[in-house]
């Protein structure tokens, strides 16, 4: 048996392979980085000019320029640098513990809507020019909005019913505003933050001087989009809106970008250049970033306990929280677990059971935060569900469940008060099992916690752990009578955040009946009515105040805590998209929880003068 | 002059046997004689003791985690520390021992014993059975064990007995053609004709005559088997295909330690990594010296 060819023969051979598999762990050894600045993390004269260097994630290549996202290209580094060369009409910016989308680097006025709510206003700012020094106009709108209509099948980010079914005519009023006509009332609110969004103005007069046809231009942008080793020399991309233009854009990811010198928004880039670099793994990155030879990049979760390390050598650590949630997905048409999962009881024990404090605290060492309920946390007041193993028990003995031999039977089966429920039956055990991602240690010992506090409450919770492509393969929607439903009983896919919300953290896509990403099945009439409310109605719900001002966010409030309460999924902690470390005179850096950057804000400080 | 000399050897032998001693003797004298042969013996005694009598000294929780517990430094209470999980780490040295040796041993003597089996057979019957089976052999080692190991396992969930199966069935190949040669060399020999004349068939050649007289390359290839089986475990374990959790095996062990490698967690690393090495290091030397100890050559001194 062997190693083959590469194996060293003889018994010494077979004892240095042991001994190098032993002392592998020795290698680099403790924090030893250079110190990069004895600067603080606060204080200091801010300087102008500088190159800024920031790691991307590993294994991402930026690979795709065109803003119109190509199914396969929509990983969040390509729209984040897309945005920095091509405005958006809104951007979203964090607000407290929500996002606005009145923020200074969006391209338009916020919207005005009439008619009630079927007519939409936008008014493009003042001032805005491309980088050949022509004004941005309506028309430049009306191009984009015309290559998705026309193309909207190879549009990656296109949903039947959503944008652009929902606008049924694009009027320009004049070179700075245009009307949209839409197909019926929306909620202001979720259509700005959802829809809006993915408005941005292309430099018609550049891009389609011939005045082809939509499907004719967009073959050919498409072309050139697929020039990947072009993207700095291609003479298209070189007309931009953004604080920023290309400088460099090598096949194997590493993007330079310097600003667009005729760029007249209200964030002008101080630094000379950014540099955005990209890494094979986690190790590689974390390593060269030990050495000094990035100012911006990550650290893995296990480190976050040796942040003072990263500190002395001049660093300040911060988790990069994304607009997200986190959760097990339950499967409610699995022949034997749905009717477990169905009953709220047995669901409301499950949660009382996942210590996510703890869990975020000791597992994730602080870079993860409890998820609780069907929006990022900071927009909900209360946990339903805490951590309380003895209310958990005392629920399922009250529901007729009883412990023999350490895991819990069934003992009262029927639909009745105080009984199991519909389909257990009789002595049936509590048994679960839970399909996992493989790859990250945070991940297994998280379900291994998880499983550990079940099995003392008497439940057993058997773990798979596969690679992400096979959780996600095999989780998905599905009927009863379909053999994949059979497959999984319990989902998780949560290691990077299990569902990043558009701006807009509604719950269509996730929560409501049928919808595409609603992996579990779920399906409750109030949870859909919510649902819409959200995405359709200003109307204030019957829990809500009359007449308020931030009537949206009341509405996504009772949707919120509507779904926390029901538990269509098992919330467990949220981890941070990154946890960063950045460099000590590196400032002006916000981290988007849109995992959008904005570079144009960063700045380095030397050490004394007034800012000290 | 055939005759005298005959019965002068017959009058001897009853001497020689008296003045040489059995052949499991011989084996162990000069096994005993090898001092790194009989260190690793200790060793392995050591280590297994460890892993299957340590628990009733020192019992401690490895199925239940302990959040509060975790990431201790060795002192009171936990002489080796905690785990990220709150584990102790000497019960938990002890208990993913088990599952290292159980796997280690089972699969290296499950592939030792189809090898040699495959082999002899191959080796006995020659012509295209021989040519047949040792291209099978031939192209089932063109294809890197490790990545075999990592597609098989993961597909399957793996358990003890499907981790056992899975580097079994990657480990064969090497005594298969090992036993093979032993068996075209024996083959030939005049015992093996005259049990043919006598109506012997394969099957009694093969298991009375060949694997018998080959028995000393099966014992020590299996010992290197063993080793590299439990390399086996540990490599899969390291790539996070080992069994799932709470069960644990050195291999992973040492895999989560090394996350921790810039927290200064250096209790994680070095108990599993040097029961790894220990082990693997003690089979090699048992290895060595029961080769020293079955050499035919040697059997004369």
């Amino acid at each position: 048996m062997g190693l083959r060819s590469t194996r060293i023969r003889g018994p010494l051979g077979r004892v240095a392979v042991a001994a190098l598999l032993g002392a592998v762990a020795l290698v680099g050894c403790g924090p030893s980085g250079n110190v990069v600045t004895d600067l603080g993390a606060t204080g200091g004269t801010p300087v102008e000019g500088g190159t800024a260097t920031m790691a991307l994630p590993p294994a991402s290549t930026p690979n795709w320029i065109f803003p119109i996202g190509a199914p396969g290209y929509l990983a969040s580094y390509n729209s984040a640098i897309q945005d920095l060369l091509f405005l958006r009409l809104f951007m979203p910016e964090q607000k407290g513990a929500a996002l606005t989308m009145d923020s200074p680097r969006g391209l338009a006025e916020m919207p005005r809507y009439s008619d009630g709510n079927t007519t939409v206003s936008i008014t493009l700012k003042k001032g805005h020019r491309w980088s050949d020094g022509k004004p941005v106009t309506t028309r430049d709108v009306k191009f984009w909005f015309d290559l998705i209509k026309y193309n909207k099948q190879d549009w990656a980010s296109y949903s039947p019913k959503l944008l652009p079914d929902d606008v049924k005519a694009f009027e320009i009023v004049d070179d700075r505003t245009f009307r949209l006509r839409l197909d019926r009332a929306y909620n202001p609110t979720w259509f700005t933050a959802n829809e809006l969004q993915d408005f941005v103005a292309l430099p018609v007069h550049a891009w389609n001087p011939g005045h082809q046809s939509p499907r004719q231009a967009f073959a050919r942008l498409m072309r050139h989009a697929r020039q990947f080793s072009a993207f700095a020399t291609d003479p298209l991309w070189k007309t931009v809106n953004g604080p920023w233009r290309i400088e460099k854009w090598t096949t194997s990811g590493q993007v330079s970008l310097i600003p667009n010198k005729k760029y007249r928004g209200p964030d002008t880039p101080h630094l000379d250049r950014v540099v955005l670099k990209p890494f094979t793994t986690a190790d590689s990155e974390f390593n060269v970033l030990r050495a000094g030879g990035v100012d911006y990049g990550y650290i893995p979760p296990s480190v976050m306990a040796q942040s003072t390390k990263f500190k002395e050598m001049g660093y300040r650590i911060d988790p990069w929280e994304g607009w997200a949630i986190t959760y097990i997905v339950l499967n409610y048409h699995h022949p034997t677990a749905g009717p477990l999962l169905r009953q709220d009881y047995l669901r409301q024990a499950l949660q009382r059971l996942i210590d996510q404090k703890s869990i975020s605290r000791v597992i994730w060492h602080g870079s993860a935060t409890p998820t609780l309920g069907p929006v990022p946390a900071g927009l909900l007041d209360a946990d339903p569900y805490p951590y309380d193993p003895k209310r958990a028990k005392a629920l399922l003995a009250r529901h007729g469940w009883a412990d023999r031999d350490g895991t819990l039977h069934c003992v009262r089966p029927g639909r009745g008060t105080g009984e199991c429920g519909a389909g257990i039956h009789d002595g049936q055990e509590l048994w679960l099992s839970l399909l996992s991602q493989s790859g990250s240690t945070e991940t297994s010992n998280t379900m291994q916690a998880i499983k550990s506090e079940f099995g003392k409450a008497g439940i057993t919770l058997d773990i798979r752990q596969q690679p992400l492509n096979t959780v996600l393969g095999t989780t998905v929607p599905c009927k009863q009578t379909e053999p994949l439903c059979a497959q999984w009983q319990l989902g998780f896919f949560g290691t990077q955040g299990s569902w990043y919300f558009p701006p807009d953290p509604s719950g269509e896509q996730i929560f409501a009946s049928n919808a595409p990403s609603n992996m579990g099945n779920w399906s409750d009439p109030r949870t859909d009515r919510l649902i819409r409310a959200t995405e359709y109605s200003d109307r204030p719900p019957p829990t809500s105040g009359r007449g308020d001002p931030h009537l949206a966010s009341l509405l996504l409030r009772d949707y919120g805590r509507e779904v926390a309460r029901r538990l269509p999924v098992l919330w467990t902690p949220n981890p941070a998209y990154q946890v960063s470390a950045i460099r000590n005179d590196l400032r002006g850096v916000d981290q988007n929880p849109t995992l959008s950057l904005a570079p144009q804000n960063w700045y380095f400080v030397k050490k004394g003068g007034a800012g000290r | 002059m055939t005759t005298p000399a005959l019965e002068a050897l017959d009058a001897t032998q009853p001497d020689a046997a008296r003045a040489t001693p059995g052949l499991a003797r011989r084996t162990l004298a000069v096994f005993a004689r090898n001092k790194l042969a009989l260190a690793g013996a200790l060793v392995l005694l050591a280590l297994l003791a460890f892993c299957f009598l340590g628990p009733l000294l020192h019992p401690t929780d490895q199925i239940h985690t302990d959040l509060s517990q975790a990431g201790l430094a060795p002192g009171a209470g936990h002489p080796l520390g905690t785990t990220d999980l709150g584990y102790d780490l000497l019960g938990r040295l002890m208990y993913g021992g088990r599952t290292s040796l159980e796997v280690g041993l089972a699969a290296g003597l499950l592939a030792t014993l189809f090898g040699t089996l495959y082999g002899a057979v191959a080796g006995y019957f020659g012509g295209w059975v021989d040519a047949a089976m040792m291209r099978v052999t031939d192209a089932a080692l063109a294809i890197p064990a490790l990545f075999l190991l990592v597609v098989v396992a993961a597909i399957v969930t793996p358990s003890k007995p499907v981790l056992i199966l899975i580097i079994a069935s990657v480990a064969w190949l090497s005594p298969a053609r090992l036993i093979r040669g032993e068996a075209l060399a024996l083959r030939g020999r005049d015992y093996i004709h005259a049990m043919r004349l006598m109506g012997g068939g394969g099957g009694r050649a093969v298991f009375r005559h060949i694997v018998p007289n080959a028995i000393g390359t099966v014992i020590v290839n299996a010992t290197f088997q063993v080793a590299d089986a439990i390399l086996y475990v540990a490599y899969l374990s390291f790539l996070g295909l080992s069994i799932p959790p709470p069960a644990a095996d050195w291999g992973s062990m040492l895999s989560t330690g090394i996350t921790y490698t810039q927290v200064g967690y250096w209790w994680l690393i070095f108990p599993p990594g040097i029961a790894i090495v220990l082990v693997v290091a003690a089979f090699n030397f048992i290895g060595d010296g029961l080769r020293d100890a079955l050499d035919v050559r040697l059997k004369n001194n």
